[in-house]
């Protein structure tokens, strides 16, 4: 079975303005080191072609009134905030881009592809029910997830490790049992939401895991988080599909977070997520590209590794250049696993009455 | 102007020799190029294509080839060696030259490939490794794989093993011909002509070039194109589709890989007029029929048996006469299925049997035939009145102060926008192509088969520009021989 790539070269057209940190270039270095790698070669990897979202599709996400006001600002141009300007075309680039995440999603479930990577622009897990923001404007993840409980799937793990908190995915299920949104983000940090204290609300109760990291955490405290929250709670929620957030801004040169994770680092988590989709859900994942701004230093290591890990593939090579090492040392912080030590055991106080691996 | 081609087959050398009039001759292999090349007046231009004893050495038992690769971070790759050169073309790590050298004293071969990825973007660190690796391998044994021009590590790694294993050979058939015609030119595998000079960059251009060749001259000698051409040859029949007056490419795969190898579309059959017969034809060749003095009775041999006349004809009296019709039925059956197959409606028969054998597959597949004159040489014709094709990929650097052509740097001499960066391309293809003598109105049309461009933003401040293009000459009839 293959791993199948969504990405068109439609995903690097949109651009907010030619200075945005969320523009063209963003993708342009990712995409030569997967042509060098000779990723679309190889018979392991799969390109899957995306389809522009239907109406209906986004609506079950979005607010109509929402997507009127962004079908309308597209033709002109609009704001939602300074960081989230509304260039014109918009909105048929955000449904490709969401259309990307389902052609993802249905690939899984079809059997067409083992696993699934959307490397879509723009991005989307700030974007809520009626609102933008963020550099986000639909919610992609969101929109496949909702797709997916239309097609048998009754329960679906979120697996959100941009380094900015997934305000809008959290919003959007924050009351939904059968979505357990789960987000490792630094903190504090935009958007300002994620404490752990956040844990759902009605019947979703306990179904919202939010899991904030001090600046400067690295691949170690993220590794810790997967084995001693992720794993358990994963295993006790038994997911029939797995979609993962999977921003690239936690990369220790990205211009704006601060986090430390590392080529390897990213790999591994993916490698992670794969082994368990593959002993809870027969290997069905989605992951889905949201953050990520290190475009020339990070990005086209950190995706190698996704697609390497999603493949099967050695990951021996994954790393970072060694000249970076600097950058690494400035980036780091030793005492970041203490600090989250201490939040894993604050997520047991308050999610022990919801999770039997947590009490 | 006169053009001379010349076809180097399995089994024979075809020349031609087209100056309004055309003018053909088969040479035995057995005199080797020389011997084909001291049988006729060079005068004109002269083309070659040689694609089947590279044909052979690529078919052959794999020779040691011991590649090494410089892989830096992402995905591994065989004999490894440190270095780096990212996306930009930065270094970012070094090579370590102890390290090469106990490699290549620890990997006996013989012949070395040199691969680094992102190398079409800066080929130091490749030309670092060869110049250590320059103590072990004469540098005809080497072959580098910035040359390739494109991003495509693997491919490029395996495109670089083939160019290893044949760029003596063809250096050494460049030496003998330039003998000759200082200024020949080499018949590639995409139907278009190329210097020495850049074919010796890339030697694999000019793998598989027969189908090429027979499928520009079908075109030339018929006008026809839309149809299949039949290729009898010694060994296999060749069937090669013509599309709008052009044949259709695809890309080779070497050992089920991915190569940087484009060539012509075709069916080979692995039966021929030297396919040998026992109880019934052999899909193999066992040296000459026995009309030509060899030891096997074959295909032609049961032609000569069922009432035609090649070569001795009495020696082909050996055969039973109705294994000889059952063998030509066969062959005839076997042709004609492929010729359904591939829904022609017109078929231009090409080879030394091709009057003997394609009215008959013809009659089997129900299909129209045309035999022109000088059908047995229908390859070398195709050679001699083939145009120049070349192709740029450019890629521009504004920020690094670089422009690559061909993997090759340059220095970036003036800023330009995106309209001049394209103009400047296409009137370099243009001044390359007239560099190998093509003729100003075949090299009128340069198209622009790819680009793309961004800005790179640092600090909010938007003052660099990264380009990639491809612009290109194609391949067809030079205009001169119209």
């Amino acid at each position: 079975m293959t791993t199948g790539i969504v990405y068109h070269p439609a995903f690097l057209t949109h651009e907010q303005h030619p200075l945005h940190p969320e523009r063209r270039e963003r993708l342009a270095y990712t995409d030569d080191q997967l042509t060098e790698e000779g990723l679309w070669e190889d018979p392991r990897i799969l390109r899957l072609h995306p389809r522009p979202a239907a109406r209906e599709e986004l609506a079950r996400v979005h607010d109509e009134r929402y997507l009127d006001f962004l079908e309308q600002s597209s033709t002109t141009g609009g704001v939602i905030d300074l960081d989230t300007l509304i260039p014109p075309g918009l909105f048929a680039q955000a449904r490709l881009a969401a259309g990307g995440a389902l052609v993802a999603g249905e690939s899984v479930m079809a059997g067409t592809v083992r696993n699934a990577f959307a490397m879509v622009r723009p991005p989307g897990h700030h974007a809520g029910t009626c609102s933008g923001a963020g550099f986000c404007y639909v919610n992609n993840i969101a929109v496949m997830v909702q797709a997916l409980k239309g097609r048998g799937c009754e329960k679906i793990l979120i697996l959100d490790w941009d380094a900015h908190h997934g305000n809008g995915t959290q919003e959007i299920f924050y009351g939904d049992p059968d979505v357990l949104f789960t987000s490792i983000h630094q903190s504090p940090f935009y958007p300002g939401t994620g404490d752990a204290t956040e844990i759902g609300a009605g019947k979703g109760t306990g179904y919202t895991i939010n899991m904030p990291v001090p600046a400067g955490s690295s691949d170690e405290v993220y590794q810790y988080l997967l084995a001693e929250v992720i794993a358990p709670v994963a295993a006790e929620f038994n997911p029939d599909f797995i979609a993962v957030s999977a921003g690239q801004d936690n990369h220790f040169t990205d211009p704006l977070t601060g986090l430390a994770l590392t080529a390897g680092g990213y790999a591994s988590m993916m490698a992670f997520a794969v082994e368990l989709a593959d002993r809870l859900c027969a290997g069905r994942l989605a992951a889905v590209l949201e953050g990520g701004y290190s475009v020339e230093g990070g990005l086209p290591y950190t995706t190698i590794g996704i697609i390497a890990a999603l493949a099967g593939m050695d990951l021996s090579g994954i790393r970072d250049p060694s000249s970076y090492e600097p950058l690494f040392r400035r980036a780091f912080n030793p005492h970041a696993l203490d600090h989250v030590q201490e939040t894993v055991g604050l997520l047991r106080r308050v999610h022990g009455s919801f999770w039997r691996c947590l009490s | 102007m006169l053009f001379t081609g010349i076809d180097i087959g399995g089994t024979n050398t075809d020349i031609a020799i087209v100056d309004g009039d055309v003018l053909t001759r088969k040479v035995p292999n057995d005199a080797g190029l020389r011997g084909a090349l001291d049988s006729i007046d060079v005068r004109g231009r002269l083309a070659v294509s040689t694609s089947q004893p590279l044909n052979r050495l690529i078919a052959a038992p794999p020779a040691s080839v011991y590649a090494i690769t410089i892989p830096g971070p992402g995905l591994p790759s065989p004999g490894s060696v440190a270095g780096m050169v990212n996306h930009r073309g930065d270094i970012l790590e070094e090579i370590d030259p102890a390290a090469i050298r106990t490699a290549l004293a620890e990997h006996a071969a013989e012949y070395l490939a040199i691969c680094g990825k992102f190398s079409v973007r800066n080929p130091t660190l490749e030309e670092q490794v060869r110049a250590i690796a320059l103590s072990f391998y004469p540098p005809e044994r080497i072959a580098t794989s910035h040359g390739l021009a494109r991003l495509g590590f693997p491919a490029r790694r395996v495109t670089t093993e083939v160019n290893a294993r044949i760029l003596e050979i063809v250096a050494a058939m460049a030496r003998t011909i330039s003998g000759y015609a200082q200024d020949f030119l080499f018949f590639k595998g995409d139907a278009g002509l190329a210097s020495a000079g850049a074919v010796l960059r890339d030697p694999s251009v000019l793998f598989n070039s027969s189908p090429a060749a027979v499928a520009l001259g079908a075109r030339y000698l018929t006008g026809c194109s839309g149809c299949l051409v039949v290729d009898i040859g010694g060994t296999t029949t060749d069937l090669v589709p013509l599309r709008e007056g052009a044949p259709c490419m695809q890309d080779v795969r070497i050992d089920g890989n991915t190569a940087f190898i484009r060539s012509v579309q075709a069916e080979s059959i692995p039966f021929g007029g030297d396919s040998v017969i026992e109880a019934h034809l052999c899909p193999r060749r066992e040296g000459n029929p026995m009309a030509f003095g060899g030891m096997c009775p074959t295909l032609t041999d049961a032609l000569n048996r069922c009432g035609a006349s090649i070569g001795d004809a009495a020696r082909s009296a050996h055969l039973d006469p109705d294994r000889a019709a059952q063998a030509i039925r066969a062959y005839v059956s076997r042709i004609a299925a492929g010729v359904r197959a591939s829904g022609a409606k017109t078929v231009v028969g090409a080879g030394f049997l091709a009057d003997h054998l394609i009215p008959e597959i013809g009659r089997e597949a129900g299909v129209r035939c045309i035999i022109p004159d000088h059908a047995a040489c229908m390859n070398a014709i195709g050679v001699a009145v083939s145009r120049v094709s070349l192709s740029l990929d450019v890629h521009v650097d504004t920020g690094r102060r670089r422009v690559i052509v061909n993997g090759e740097p340059a220095p970036l001499r003036q800023e330009m926008d995106d309209d001049e960066l394209i103009a400047w391309c296409k009137e370099e293809v243009r001044q390359r192509a007239l560099g190998m003598g093509a003729p100003e109105e075949d090299v009128a049309e340069v198209s622009l088969a790819y680009f793309s461009a961004y800005d790179v933003v640092r600090s909010g401040r938007r003052n660099e520009r990264i380009a990639d293009l491809q612009v290109e000459i194609e391949p067809g009839i030079t205009v001169d021989a119209k």
